[in-house]
């Protein structure tokens, strides 16, 4: 089970500049459209929660990693930051294991 | 199709025979039909081997759902309930969860996802089943509506609001304070056993909740309805290829002036479409199929893509079918009839055609 701490969302940069460069690049392709990393994806006028699942599928892909349970917040995908924020935390094992 | 498939597709057409249209018309699936199809593992065969299922990919499961659709549109509704359970579970439990559920999804237990209520239909984000933490256990209360399924299942998966967020609560039918109220004549699937759900004042074990909850009510939505929208586009295909059937060996046998019924160029035109339509759903299904076992990102629009193509065109398709078949299959019960009837419904769930065409436009808008 996932402690509350795994609910705080870095407000902050977060993960590292490759992860962020890559999702950067992603997001660019994907959209057609310019982003900063610390831009709002899913603001008015932004991106929807299927592009939001599509975003799942990709980081799951691309970095090797399961995002499961409470870890599938919009939160946790609203920014560039934060999702290489995430990708850096899942990155590491969890004790225990994630079931992978 | 590969031999596994081809196996459980054969024991499939054994279990249902020539039943379909004896269930249609009772409303009614017998219990040790699915009873049997779970404990062989058959209502959701993308349960991972290591969960115990058959850990079949996305287009081996298609395939199969496509089979059991031209059989029994309720049977393979049942098998949709079944597999998004599953898939919910697999992707939003916590590993000690999914340890404990899908193995019993996998042979024998039977789920029914709970998710509309009257209020909250195409708009999940007014339902208003709510979960509360009290003490060290959950309450459940809430009332949700068209539960496919729900005749049979042992477990619900219920979307309730969970503080700010949303939550997928895992509820056993024998819980007190749950109510579970078939619904009379659904206009089709009519034996899939559609049901209200009350919830009054559930209280549950505080691991009721997959992955701990808090997640967003639209993520959870969506995954769940992934899922569910590729199982009822093959289901479509299904449909289609039982009025492919029908409509063609009709066409070849029955004579009206003078020639057989398909040599009437009006009538051979609806063979033609009701072909083509059958050729187009598979190829929409194949292609998210592919992505789905790929672990492409473009899944999650192929997804929506597959099941808009696949329901519009099992309407149109299962209405063509009926034109050729006319009174020969104007009586509820007949494979054409049924097709009728279960086709629209097909334009309602998982998201309506209206729904998923603004989630397409949403797509073509966010790229160019
Ligand atoms: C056979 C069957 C099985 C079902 N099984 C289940 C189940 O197992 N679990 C479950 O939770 N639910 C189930 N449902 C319920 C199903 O999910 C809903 O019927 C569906 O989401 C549509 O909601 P609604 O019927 O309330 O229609 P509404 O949401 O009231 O929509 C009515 C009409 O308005 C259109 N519409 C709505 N909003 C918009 C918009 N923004 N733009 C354009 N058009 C719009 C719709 O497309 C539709 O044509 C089932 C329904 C059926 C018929």
């Amino acid at each position: 089970m996932t402690t509350s701490s795994d609910r705080a969302v870095p407000e902050t940069a977060g993960g590292s500049d490759a992860v962020q460069a890559e999702l950067l690049r992603f997001l660019t392709a994907r959209t057609r459209k310019p982003w900063t990393a610390d831009a709002d994806l899913f603001a008015s006028g932004g991106l929807s929660s299927l592009f939001a699942m599509e975003l799942v599928v990709h980081l799951e892909r691309t970095y090797g990693i399961a995002i499961r349970g409470t870890d599938l917040r919009l939160e946790n995908f609203r920014t560039v930051w934060r999702m290489a924020a995430l990708v850096d935390r899942l990155r590491q094992p969890a004790p225990g294991g994630r079931g992978e | 199709m590969n031999d596994a498939v081809a196996v459980a597709a054969s024991a499939v057409t054994a279990l249902v025979g020539h039943r379909a249209a004896e269930w249609d018309r009772a409303g009614r699936l017998p219990t040790e039909v699915v009873r049997k199809l779970g404990a062989a593992g058959q209502l959701a065969p993308q349960i991972p081997t290591r969960y115990g299922g058959p850990g079949w990919s996305s287009a081996d499961t298609g395939e199969f759902t496509a089979h059991v659709g031209s059989l029994c549109s309720s049977v393979r509704s049942v098998m949709t309930s079944q597999g998004m359970a599953a898939w919910a579970v697999e992707r939003l439990a916590g590993p000690a969860q999914a340890a404990e559920l899908l193995p019993r999804l996998a042979t024998g237990d039977t789920a029914a996802v709970a998710f509309s209520e009257p209020q909250a239909g195409s708009d999940l984000s007014a339902v208003t089943t709510t979960v509360a933490v009290d003490g060290d256990s959950l309450l459940l209360t809430g009332r949700k509506v068209w539960v496919t399924a729900a005749d049979h299942a042992d477990l619900f998966l219920v979307l309730a609001r969970l503080g700010e967020g949303g939550a997928v609560v895992v509820v056993p039918r024998g819980a007190p304070g749950v109510r579970v109220r078939r619904m009379a004549d659904p206009l089709g699937c009519r034996a899939a056993g559609h049901a209200e759900v009350r919830f009054d004042a559930v209280r549950l074990p505080a691991g009721s909740l997959l992955g701990d909850g808090g997640q967003s009510l639209s993520l959870l939505a969506t995954t769940a309805l992934t899922y569910g929208r590729i199982s009822v586009a093959w289901g479509c295909v299904g449909i289609l290829r039982a009025c492919v059937a029908a409509a063609g060996e009709h066409a070849g046998l029955r004579h009206q002036f003078g020639r057989p019924l398909g040599r009437h160029q009006l009538v051979a035109r609806h063979l033609a479409e009701l072909w083509a339509a059958e050729q187009v759903a598979t190829r929409v299904c194949e292609h998210a199929s592919r992505c789905w076992d790929d672990g492409s990102t473009d899944l999650v629009t192929a997804t929506v893509l597959a099941k808009y193509v696949s329901a519009g065109q099992a309407v149109r398709g299962a209405a063509a079918a009926v034109q050729v078949l006319a009174s020969a299959g104007a009586q509820d019960g007949h494979p054409v009839a049924r097709a009728y009837r279960d086709a629209k419904l097909m334009e309602i769930i998982e998201g309506s055609t209206e729904m998923c065409q603004l989630l397409l436009a949403d797509h073509v808008l966010s790229r160019w």
